[in-house]
């Protein structure tokens, strides 16, 4: 085996070295940039790029899920939510149901009768077996149909990603018209209130491996449900 | 598998051009990610906005590395992330083998890295008698293939589903099928067995968040989010450029990326991760590794132009839109990194020695510069390489560089075009000699492989036609046209 040398002098030693061949390059920036003028014609770096749409966001998000194969419904509130989900859950035959500890999927599926076994914190194996999943999720962006689901709000990584089916709830407030202001909401929290993992989600599971022809479900789940709750009659 | 084979390239290309196979999957390719991507880039506001703002923030984060790559270290460690600096492959090879070893992890499971690749992890970790296993479908295929990746997004693009199915027949015992929906759950139920096992997780890094400390994994398939979160260990390993400030940037980044490379609007899947979990009832491994590696990459820093290559987001639009590419694959160049940037950053990373035939893989058609995201010069840095060569300096470290050698005859004939150029009257002389001489070699105007008729002239001028037709020197020179009055008399 290789011995390493100590880790802290390792980053010393890398660190200088960039510093070294930076100073190295100064002398051709001032000439390279005369030349490549228009790099420099944007000397402000980035922002969340602008986006006026007029369509709603729930409706946005709707068709930018079913162009990449996800079903998308609208329901009221959340008692509808429930019989959505007992619906999906019959249709699919369930008889093991993976959930995530959110609140919105507690209160939901307290409206769920159904003969299944309800998995609140599904060991690894347990979670092989389920036959769907269900999550709530903490942000939408309608531009490209994605949810983003915060690892401090739920216990989501494995339920939405295990079994083959995975439901996901979400308030219609939540949605926003673009990923680019969902980074702003998660980059204002701060670094330490940022969860530790954060999942963007939009559509099922694919792959183009094969002669690039489209599979679904490869190694997540084949079948993509989000219940928007538009919550009118709240 | 040695992959510094770029010796053979015109050998390899030769052979690539006979398979017809491979060149109806790289016609397949061109067609179907070049197409989605023509679409896809409709579907935002200001395109060529958005990539010279990904250029622009590339730019800020690499001018500045040094200040950014600490900024996210820092922060990756105040959420728990143990960082590790690695200046080189070796280095960072035996980081993870340490780490692998000293928990007594047995089984891996790994997600599609092309840094992995470049180090070759897989070769240094089973030489120790470990078996990591690659788990997105296309490097599992070539895994099993024992192939290497011939591109950087999807690495079995070489292979077709029959050759697919017959290997899954004799790996994994399926009846053969050309469903490929079939080779595709084959591909679910027998990794799951993997994932369910694996005690250690390894995947690549698609960008890192300097103000958080987060590194970024874009997929499609899941088995990076799955690589992330079922096993205790996970070790990400990344190269030191790819760095950006802050998260908002992602939103650019994010846009082009996908687009870019299979024309989507986002990949299915992306997994932001901060360090390692606040509390042990959360999921997710208990420790988070982040390889910081350098391996190449901080001397491309010292010159704007290699530095350019630094900016890659490594989307594979390159390699599609490139005519050498399209027509001889990635296997044909002998590098981990296939296509333009390959060609740019191979010998920038193994050394000229290795790879000075790749900087002239490219007719400069400027198609790679076209469709890059972030607006890399690939021509100009092609140019600048081959310049190097020529001169024999600065690419590479001290042992890997020193002069490319070239044929002393092609030498001699530079030197002897250079002074004729510089003396018309030599010049005009030289033609006219040329024109007489030509005749024995001719046929409708051109040299080389003509109706049939191959006609060969003496090195170095042999190399030139033994791959394509040279324009014969024409019957007047537009000098003497030009005497003559332009419009005059023929
Ligand atoms: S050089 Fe540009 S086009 Fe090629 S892979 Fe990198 S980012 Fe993509």
């Amino acid at each position: 085996m290789v011995e390493l040398e100590d880790n802290k002098e390792v980053r010393r030693a890398m660190l200088s070295a960039i510093r070294e061949h930076l100073a190295a390059s100064m002398p051709f920036d001032a000439v390279h940039d005369e030349h490549h003028a228009e790099h420099k014609a944007n000397p402000r770096i980035s922002s969340a790029v602008a986006d006026e749409q007029s369509a709603s966001p729930t409706e946005r998000f709707r068709n930018a899920l079913e162009a990449v194969a996800g079903h998308c419904l609208m329901v009221n509130d959340e008692r509808a939510a429930a019989d959505l989900v007992l619906e999906i859950l019959g249709k699919i035959n369930a008889r093991r149901i993976a959930v995530s500890d959110s609140l919105l999927v507690k209160r939901v599926m307290s409206h769920v009768k159904l003969d299944a076994e309800i998995l609140v914190d599904a060991s690894k194996s347990e979670l092989f077996d389920c036959d769907a999943g269900i999550t709530s999720a903490q942000w939408g962006a309608a531009e490209t149909g994605t949810l983003v689901l915060e690892a401090d709000a739920e216990r989501h990584r494995l339920a939405s990603l295990v079994p083959p089916v995975h439901i996901a709830l979400i308030e219609a407030d939540k949605i926003r018209q673009t990923l680019g202001e969902v980074l702003e909401s998660l980059s204002e929290q701060g670094r330490d209130r940022l969860s530790r993992t954060v999942t963007f989600i939009t559509g099922p599971s694919r792959t183009s491996d094969i002669e690039l022809t489209l599979a679904i479900g490869v190694h997540g789940p084949g079948e993509l449900f989000v219940i928007i709750i538009e919550g009118r009659d709240k | 598998m040695d992959h510094q084979t770029t010796e053979t390239f015109d050998q390899n290309a030769r052979e690539a051009l006979t398979d017809e196979q491979l060149r109806a999957a790289l016609r397949n390719l061109v067609t179907t990610f070049g197409e989605r991507r023509k679409v896809a880039i409709t579907t935002v506001d200001d395109w060529e906005g958005l990539r010279e703002r990904a250029r622009a923030i590339k730019d800020e984060t690499l001018t500045h590395l040094d200040k950014y790559l600490e900024e996210f270290a820092d922060n990756a460690e105040r959420a728990g992330a143990r960082v590790h600096w690695a200046r080189d492959a070796r280095e960072a090879c035996a980081i993870v083998l340490k780490l692998l070893r000293e928990r007594a992890c047995e089984h891996i499971v790994k997600s599609k890295s092309m840094a992995t690749e470049e180090i070759h992890l897989n070769a240094a970790l089973e030489a120790e008698g470990l078996a990591p296993v690659e788990t997105d479908l296309g490097e599992w295929i070539i895994q099993l293939a024992h192939e290497t990746p011939s591109h950087i997004v999807v690495p079995a693009i070489h292979k077709s589903k029959k050759q697919i199915a017959e290997l899954f027949a004799e790996k994994v015992g399926i009846e053969p099928t050309d469903d490929v929906a079939v080779l595709t759950s084959t591909a679910r139920r027998v990794l799951r067995q993997c994932f369910a096992e694996a005690d250690a997780g390894i995947s690549g890094v698609n960008f890192g968040v300097a103000e958080t400390g987060t590194f970024l994994i874009l997929e499609n398939e899941g088995n990076a989010r799955l690589t992330t979160s079922m096993p205790k260990i996970h070790i990400a390993v990344m190269g030191i450029e790819k760095i950006i400030p802050r998260l908002v940037d992602l939103d650019v980044f994010l846009k082009l990326l996908p687009r870019s490379g299979t024309g989507q609007r986002l990949t299915s899947y992306q997994s932001l991760i901060t360090g390692v979990k606040k509390s042990v009832d959360d999921e997710g491994p208990e420790e988070v590794h982040i390889v910081l590696m350098d391996n190449g990459r901080s001397r491309m820093l010292s010159h704007p132009v290699t530095r350019q290559s630094l900016a890659c987001i490594r989307c594979g639009a390159c390699l599609n839109a490139c005519p050498v590419y399209q027509q001889i694959g990635g296997h044909a160049y002998g590098s981990v990194y296939p296509g333009p940037i390959g060609a740019v950053i191979t010998p920038q990373l193994a050394g000229i020695k290795k790879a000075a035939q790749l900087p002239y893989a490219s007719s400069l058609c400027g198609a790679c510069r076209e469709v890059c995201p972030v607006k890399i010069d690939i021509p100009e840095l092609l140019l600048h390489l081959r310049a190097e060569i020529a001169e024999g300096t600065t690419v590479g470290t001290a042992d890997q560089k020193g002069p490319v050698k070239r044929k002393l005859s092609e030498q001699m004939a530079f030197r002897l075009y250079a002074f004729l150029w510089s003396h018309p009257s030599l010049y005009n002389l030289g033609t006219r000699v040329a024109r007489l001489m030509q005749r024995t070699v001719m046929r409708n105007g051109h040299i080389g492989r003509v109706s049939g008729f191959v006609s060969k002239l003496a090195p170095p001028l042999g190399a030139w036609t033994a791959s394509r037709d040279m324009r014969a020197v024409a019957p007047r020179s537009f000098r003497e046209k030009w005497r003559d009055g332009l419009s005059g008399r023929r």
